[in-house]
């Protein structure tokens, strides 16, 4: 495992696409910080490009590679290695070459320009997006035999997870304005893994405006332990259950 | 004679004047500060110094009250602790405590009751139920006081300083926390207050309640219930004050309630969860103020009309404006809008196409609190953006016609 970790990640440190991706984020980043007088605003504008951007890449990236890989993988099979040493080494080193892109494009325009403890947050819930993503992408890359198909359904997660989860959510609300659904309307918007670490965002950013109306109400969910662990652990489950289906698919594939 | 009388009555006066005594008091001798108080000559001096426990003390001649250092005043649970009950005396460099929590009386640890030109300088007020307490009085002076509630007691505790139909009294330089209201107004006309700080109180900073005419400027108002409520006033002036961390659910920066003909000018307004509430104010001056990181910056309820809003600053705010109908009749020109995209193609300094700062979020969440929870996702920023270019829900007064590109300075 550590033997293919350490040749898919000297492929992927080759990758233009990687390095395109890195060398972005961060042209993305300083030309906010560059741009806008306030940092303040910079920040809010990167928070929109971490929600939205950052796990679209980390999925089309991951999916596409795994198609480009193929034949690499094919060659590997071949060998006396387990299947499970082999996509575990492809996804660790796929997802440390993502995060170290991210620390690169985006972690580093932070600590320079806006060291705060809302940064900090954002940093570590979009390494934990990306991540989620990364682990999808990989799920579908698996279980499509086609890249056309592959990429278009990875499109089609993103575009769920981004607006239309959201989109639905917003028309439950209004379709049930009448009852008492408040207790229900974070705990299902957490569902959503993209929304879930955008309210933890928020929950620095917008603190002043989260004490209003309904500020007991995210402060019972996320200001106690408990709901913080569960806040993490969807997360996690986001990213272990897609995992867990990659592997078993992969171990029984045909390549 | 009468000549004689005229000249030798003067005379007499100011050598009573210039024999006025300075009797030095020390606490725990062979006379007690009651009774120096009774034989005491108007203009005299008391210098106390060591603790008083002798009850209530009542001040009834023009006098001063000295506190040497670490003088205190202890009240011993009677009641009030200092009464002031004659014009022209001054009560200084105290520490004054224990005037008892009451639900029947407002026992304060200094009271002046319909007197003029009391001069109440440089006291610390520990704990007491109310602070300093003006009642009926004019010209008087309260500077450089710390007024410090019990915050286990919070709940208990009565005002800082209360002012009950005075005139002309000037607040000065008096840190005031952990009490009901800081500073509470009610009939007080033609005051000044500057430079005070008024901090955790419970209720509000500072509370005005039908007293017209007066002034506050260079004031801190932090982490209070809410930080400063102006009510059913008119030509009231508020300039260069800060606003800061008044959160909760019905909390705000500065309250304005049935305010007429006033000025706001200067301000700075930080971190509340609602930064400026105007509720039916006539001929408001809102101008150069600024909001920063408030939940609502500034939520203008319909019925303000006539008022000016002006130069201010809106940079960082979950909300800049909110309101609770369609009614707009107030005119809100030339402010700095952090998120206005508008270009100023004549290069004049004034975006050429109108900014609305009420967006489609803005009013859902108005009607479902809950909404929240879709704050800055990508939904949210479409419904945005498509409101504010085709504006069908929110009221089409409410804008900005000439927002300025960048931020005034200062």
């Amino acid at each position: 495992m550590i033997k293919v970790f350490k040749y898919t990640l000297i492929d992927l440190a080759r990758n233009r696409a990687m390095l395109g991706y890195a060398l972005l984020l961060l042209l993305v980043s300083e030309g906010l910080f560059q741009l806008e007088g306030d940092p303040m605003k910079a920040f809010l504008g990167l928070v929109q490009v971490v929600i939205a951007l950052v796990p679209l890449i980390a999925m089309l990236f991951t999916i596409v590679y795994g198609y480009d890989v193929l034949e690499f993988t094919q060659l590997l099979a071949v060998q006396p290695i387990g299947r499970s040493a082999i996509l575990g080494g492809q996804v660790l080193a796929l997802s440390v070459s993502l995060l170290l892109a991210q620390g690169f494009g985006l972690g580093l325009p932070l600590l320079v320009h806006f060291p705060t403890r809302v940064a900090l947050v954002l940093t570590v819930t979009g390494s934990a997006l990306v991540l989620v993503f990364s682990a999808l992408g990989t799920l579908i890359a698996l279980s499509q035999r086609e890249k056309a198909r592959g990429v278009g359904i990875g499109l089609g997660v993103w575009f769920v997870f981004v607006l239309v989860y959201d989109a639905l959510l917003m028309w439950l609300m209004f379709a049930l304005s009448d009852r008492p659904i408040e207790p229900w309307v974070v705990p299902l918007a957490a569902l959503d893994p993209i929304d879930l670490a955008r309210i933890m965002v928020m929950l620095e950013v917008d603190l002043a405006a989260m004490m209003g109306y309904s500020g007991a109400l995210y402060k019972e969910f996320f200001g106690s332990t408990g709901g913080m662990a569960v806040a993490l652990g969807t997360l996690m489950l986001w990213i272990v259950v897609p995992i867990a289906f990659a592997f078993r698919t992969f171990r029984g594939k045909d390549l | 004679m009468k000549r004689l009388f005229a000249t030798v009555v003067p005379f007499i006066l100011f050598v009573a004047t210039m024999m006025a005594r300075v009797v030095p008091h020390a606490a725990n001798g062979a006379v007690p500060l009651t009774q120096r108080l009774k034989e005491a000559l108007p203009g005299d001096t008391i210098l106390v110094s060591g603790e008083v426990r002798e009850g209530t003390l009542t001040i009834d001649r023009p006098m001063a009250l000295i506190g040497a250092a670490g003088a205190v005043i202890d009240g011993d649970d009677a009641g009030d602790v200092v009464v002031i009950t004659a014009d022209d005396v001054t009560v200084q460099g105290f520490t004054v405590r224990g005037s008892r929590i009451s639900d029947m009386h407002d026992n304060a640890g200094i009271k002046v009751l319909d007197r003029a030109r009391a001069h109440i300088v440089d006291n610390f007020l520990d704990g007491c139920f109310f602070g300093i307490y003006l009642s009926g009085s004019r010209d008087a002076v309260v500077q450089g006081n710390r007024v410090v509630g019990h915050p286990q007691r919070e709940n208990r505790m009565g005002n800082g300083i209360h002012l009950w139909h005075c005139h002309n009294v000037r607040i000065l330089d008096n840190l005031v926390r952990d009490h009901r209201d800081g500073i509470y107004f009610e009939f007080v006309t033609d005051t000044r207050i500057e430079r005070n700080k008024s901090l955790h109180n419970l209720r509000y900073g500072l509370h005005f309640m039908f007293s017209n005419r007066n002034a506050y400027s260079y004031n801190r108002f932090q982490d209070n219930g809410a930080g400063v409520a102006v009510m059913y006033s008119h030509h009231m002036e508020m300039r260069h004050n800060r606003f800061l961390s008044n959160r909760g659910a019905s909390s705000y920066g500065l309250l304005l309630k049935e305010i007429n003909d006033g000025v706001l000018e200067d301000n700075e307004f930080a971190d509340n969860t609602t930064g400026l509430l105007v509720d039916g104010c006539n001929r408001f001056r809102i101008v150069d103020n600024s909001f920063r990181a408030n939940g609502w910056a500034l939520r203008l309820f319909a019925n303000a009309t006539a008022c000016v809003i002006t130069r201010n600053l809106f940079v960082g705010n979950t909300f800049d404006l909110s309101t609770n109908g369609d009614l707009m009749l107030n005119d809100i020109n030339g402010n700095y809008w952090d998120r206005y995209v508008g270009y100023d193609l004549d290069r004049d300094g004034y975006g050429d196409v109108p900014y609305r700062p009420l967006g489609f979020f803005g009013l859902l969440v108005e009607r479902m609190p809950y909404a929240m929870v879709f704050s800055r996702s990508l939904l949210v920023a479409l419904l945005d953006q498509a409101e504010r270019l085709i504006p069908t829900l929110t009221p089409l007064a409410m804008k900005d016609d000439h927002p300025l590109m960048r931020m005034p300075n200062g």
